[in-house]
């Protein structure tokens, strides 16, 4: 911990410390451009030059490329640092354009900011500038070369950071240029970033181009709510319409960077297809008619029915406010308890792999860069939750194993060993794991309990193909000192999630560090869980809305017909309600056939709490009051010069008012801590994880793992499992991202290709699909045999393709 | 690195087809699989598919990227950072000036205007006859013989326009000889 002084005052840092970064400590922001903490040091800019006074190093140095040592004096204001800075600036200057009044970094770029700050406020240079050729480089990143000043942190992040290989620096000396081979759409699902970290125009965001200065916008922190990780975001809005995200460094979960469909997804926000209107019976009202309304009948109908005869829909996607005050209704009114998901095979592993968490036994994100093994099962973290394939590709570099055991062919940006194990032997797969890593080890210590309880796991586990293969895995676990364990909560069947929480638990004692890391279904698909939602199943309520118990439903910002497979059963259902109310930001399937509908404010309007999927508190800014924008109103003119008091389409209310307003009428948004407390034992603060109650450590019952897959071993699963693109309800709506979904297709294994006579690149018709919905056929050998994977996507017939699925497992 | 010269100069290009022989490709298999990193051999890959074809076209490219396991632009990184190395189609004869210090001191530029006005091209130009391919290159090393060039990565020097008419008046005759252009 070496004690060095910067401008006069001292700080102490841990060793290894650069001085650039010492400096931050004590707030000195010293130049840079090729330097970012997630990137490193490579002293290429010379930008970051100090004088080093006193100490192990005199003179000009780069303070990126010094470590911090014991009794250096450093000045960044030495006159020949500052005098070199000063020059290094005007070099960088000399081939870059002019051009800054129609450049959508300026207001925000730090060459600006530096060329300014470093002296070099005139140009002397009066020759020609070298000119690049720019790219297509796909609809989310602008290129634009000639700003070019060659830090190389494009292709150091593209290539080293997140290991996609299609874009990087050709050329050499004044032809130095950073692109692709080709004009293309880039291939990395984490492009958007480009835009941060160039220090520069040359990467700009295309979406928004145009659009404004960065001191236009209103910003606000905000959290991203696309997948369950709930990465920092800081949005930009302008003109009431969201048009930015950009990541917001968070040292737990997504460091420095985001991902691509958390960056782009906000359009479903100012779509001009979101209802911003009250409807009744699909007709125009006010919100007050529309909120009477729906109080009076479901008044109604519970003096006919009790309050049995009313049902609760909510989703993982609402806000902890809205989620709360479901529950509160339920407590207050009685009415049915609230259901957050129609798929409840997903809410059941959810429920299991959650009630295998607890204080001790979670782990963050960044944390998962740490380790030195990482076991994921049944996760595909590009398709679920992209930010997680980025910090296991720091794990990886840093020397990190990575084990993907998964029926789907999961592929990562990093060098990882692939088990493939039909989705029913998951859970078998884990047990061999757990024999594994006890069998020959003297590693783990078991009691005489454990041990007999250990012989029943050994004589149960049925044989598999990979299970020597597993072993080792296992076995090797016992000797890793960091070992992370990643278990995805879609694929797997409820066993895996406290297999995984057992492996865990028994390598814990043999290793330094351990933890467990469960990506889930929704952004708030943990708060929905704490709040009693994981109880409640959509089957028992589909039934009982069948048999006529429920009369009426309450739908709050939940597409059933995306989540529930059966749609023409869903939709029969809905069609007995005597009413269905629904509140929603988008328009849907269910949208259109709601009695009465109230809509509902986004998270940029109204903001909120969310748990991501390790139980942290987040909370979400609101950025802007809502309403049409004027850029929609206008028609590309002048807004039209019409008096009102209020904003034209700024109806729409946080979903938690309306409830609110059948609960106990409240206006102002609840304290969602208090009810969080209620339902777990500690206390909670934002940014901090909650502790669920703790976990029993019991050995999770044995008997299914013995059973083997239902029905005929040789048989085909179908597995519809979360892509990057196209399956996220709200980032489905975003035009940009609709670019780069792939065709929709089914991935099979050849062997089972050849039983099918399927050949690659088939086109299969589904037929009676409406919207008429075809498959390409995918080979791809790494899954496992006998599994049809296609991707889950918004908007496609879903009841069809399961139905031509179903036909083809039934031959 | 001065190698033979290859049998390309008498061959016509086809810069969108593929006529490496099997034999090269097995030769070249054999050598990236005797090494421990395959990018060890890309510099050694793309010379051997330029002395094929004349220069590395994009075809050559993919070639050699597929050869190696790596992505296109990974192979155009080092493609475009090596002098000795053509993205585009040059000459028959690839002159290379020597502009460092010592030719420059020897009277480098006198030799590169008398280039110019003889071949009617400057740096990075091909003369229309396609013969002649005129580039800067930084030190070759023969500053004993400065001022030198290279022709066909052969060293010539130290030379005085005289001998330079010569030289030309060498490898037009030459290519007169043997018919066979690349254009």
């Amino acid at each position: 911990m070496p004690t060095l002084t910067i401008d006069n005052r001292p700080v102490t840092v841990p060793d290894g410390t650069k001085v650039i970064t010492a400096a931050e400590q004590l707030g000195i922001m010293i130049p840079r451009f090729c330097y970012h903490p997630a990137l490193g040091s490579v002293g290429a800019c010379r930008v970051c030059a100090v004088g080093f006074k006193e100490g192990p190093i005199k003179g000009v140095e780069m303070s990126c490329m010094v470590d911090a040592q014991e009794g250096m004096v450093v000045a960044t204001d030495d006159p020949d640092a500052v005098d070199l800075r000063k020059h290094v600036i005007e070099l960088l200057m000399l081939h870059h354009p002019h051009d800054c009044p129609v450049c959508d970094e300026g207001g925000h770029c730090l060459l600006q900011d530096m060329t300014i700050s470093g002296g070099h406020g005139r140009r002397r240079y009066a020759g020609a500038k070298r000119t690049h050729l720019d790219q297509d480089l796909g609809p989310l990143v602008q290129h634009e070369m000639n700003r070019c000043i060659q830090c190389y942190r494009c292709s150091r992040f593209y290539q080293q950071f997140c290991g996609y290989r299609d874009l990087g620096v050709t050329g050499i000396g004044t032809r130095v240029y950073f692109g692709r081979s080709e004009p293309g759409t880039l291939e990395s699902p984490f492009s958007g970033n480009l835009t941060d970290i160039c220090p520069t125009g040359v990467y700009t965001d295309k979406p928004s181009r145009f659009y404004g200065r960065r001191w236009d916008y209103e910003r606000a922190p905000s959290v991203c709510i696309h997948c369950s990780l709930g990465c920092s975001l800081t949005v930009s809005a302008r003109y009431r319409k969201a048009v930015r995200h950009e990541a917001r460094f968070n040292a737990q979960v997504n460091g420095h960077f985001i991902c691509d469909r958390g960056r782009y997804a906000y359009a479903y926000a100012s779509q001009p297809e979101r209802p911003r209107d009250a409807l009744i019976a699909g007709r125009p009202a006010t919100l007050a008619q529309a909120a009477t309304q729906m109080s009076e009948r479901l008044a109604a109908i519970e003096k006919g029915t009790g309050p049995d005869g009313i049902a609760l829909m909510g989703s993982a996607r609402s806000s902890l406010e809205t989620q709360a005050l479901l529950a509160r209704l339920h407590s207050e009114k009685g009415w049915r308890t609230p259901c957050f998901s129609a798929d409840d095979a997903a809410t059941r592993v959810v429920s299991s792999a959650l009630n295998t968490l607890n204080a001790t036994n979670t782990i963050a994100l960044t944390e998962i860069e740490g380790a030195d093994t990482v076991l994921l099962v049944g996760a595909d973290p590009i398709g679920e939750a992209p930010m997680l394939a980025l910090a296991l590709r720091q794990a990886q570099r840093d020397g990190s194993r990575i084990i993907t055991v998964d029926p789907r062919p999961v592929t990562l940006p990093c060098a990882h060993d692939h088990i493939a194990v039909s989705g029913d032997d998951l859970a078998t797969a884990v047990a061999h794991l757990i024999i594994g890593a006890l069998e020959p080890s003297r590693e783990i210590a078991l009691d005489a309990d454990q041990q007999d309880r250990f012989k029943t796991l050994k004589q149960e586990t049925r044989d598999i193909p990979a299970a020597a293969e597993l072993r080792a895995i296992g076995h090797a676990l016992t000797t890793a000192w960091r070992p992370a364990f990643v278990c995805g909560t879609t694929v797997p069947d409820p066993d895996v999630p406290p297999l995984m929480g057992l492996l865990q638990a028994l390598v814990q004692t043999s290793c330094m560090w351990s933890g467990l890391f469960f990506p889930l279904p929704g952004a708030n698909t943990f708060g929905a869980h704490c709040l009693g939602g994981s109880d409640a199943l959509f089957e028992p309520l589909l039934a009982a809305v069948e048999a006529g118990q429920v009369k009426a439903l309450v739908v709050v910002e939940n597409d059933l017909f995306s989540e529930y497979p059966d749609q023409q059963r869903l939709a029969a259902a809905l069609e007995s309600l005597e009413l269905l109310v629904v509140m929603d930001c988008v328009p849907s399937a269910i949208t259109a056939r709601a009695d009465i509908f109230l809509p509902t404010q986004t998270i940029y309007e109204a903001g909120g709490h969310y748990l991501n999927n390790e139980g942290r508190l987040q909370v979400a800014t609101p950025v802007i009051a809502g309403g049409l924008s004027i850029m929609d109103t206008g028609g590309g003119n002048h807004p039209p010069r019409e008096f009102r008091e209020d904003i034209p389409g700024g109806t729409p209310r946080p979903a938690w008012q309306y409830v609110a307003g059948l609960a106990t009428g409240e206006t102002d948004p609840p304290d969602v801590k208090p009810l969080l407390d209620e339902a777990l034992t500690a206390g909670v603060a934002d940014g901090e994880r909650v502790s669920l109650p703790s976990a029993s450590r019991e050995w999770p019952s044995i008997e299914r793992i013995g059973a083997g897959p239902e029905g005929d071993a040789g048989g085909l699963t179908l597995i519809e499992s979360a892509a990057t693109f196209g399956s996220e309800p709200l980032a489905a709506f975003s035009t940009v991202l609709a670019e780069l979904t792939p065709l929709f297709g089914v991935t099979v294994h050849s062997e089972t290709a050849q039983r099918l006579g399927w050949r690659a690149g088939d086109r299969i018709v589904i037929p009676d699909s409406a919207p008429a919905l075809e498959v390409v056929v995918t080979l791809d050998d790494r899954a496992a045999p006998g599994v049809l994977l296609v991707p889950r996507r918004i908007g496609i017939d879903r009841t069809a393709l399961r139905r031509y699925m179903a036909h083809l497992l039934a031959e | 690195m001065l190698r033979p010269r290859g049998a390309f100069f008498e061959r016509t290009i086809e810069p969108l087809e593929l006529h490496v022989s099997e034999a090269l490709i097995e030769k070249l298999k054999n050598e990236i699989a005797a090494v421990e990193h395959p990018r060890e051999l890309a510099v050694d890959v793309m010379m051997a598919l330029q002395d094929h074809h004349g220069y590395l076209s994009d075809a050559a490219r993919d070639q050699a990227a597929e050869l190696l396991g790596m992505s296109a632009l990974e192979v155009d990184e080092l493609a475009t950072f090596y002098t000795f190395i053509f993205r585009e189609p040059v000459g028959r004869y690839v002159i290379h000036v020597c502009d460092s210090l010592i030719c420059w001191m020897a009277g480098e530029e006198n030799i590169v205007d008398h280039l110019r006005q003889q071949l009617q091209i400057d740096f990075g130009q091909t003369t229309a006859d396609g013969l002649f391919t005129l580039l800067p290159v930084c030190c070759i090393g023969y500053c004993d013989r400065a001022p030198a060039i290279l022709v066909n990565r052969r060293v010539h020097g130290p030379l005085t326009n005289s001998r330079l008419d010569e030289l030309l008046q060498k490898y037009r005759a030459e290519a007169a000889e043997k018919p066979g252009s690349n254009v």
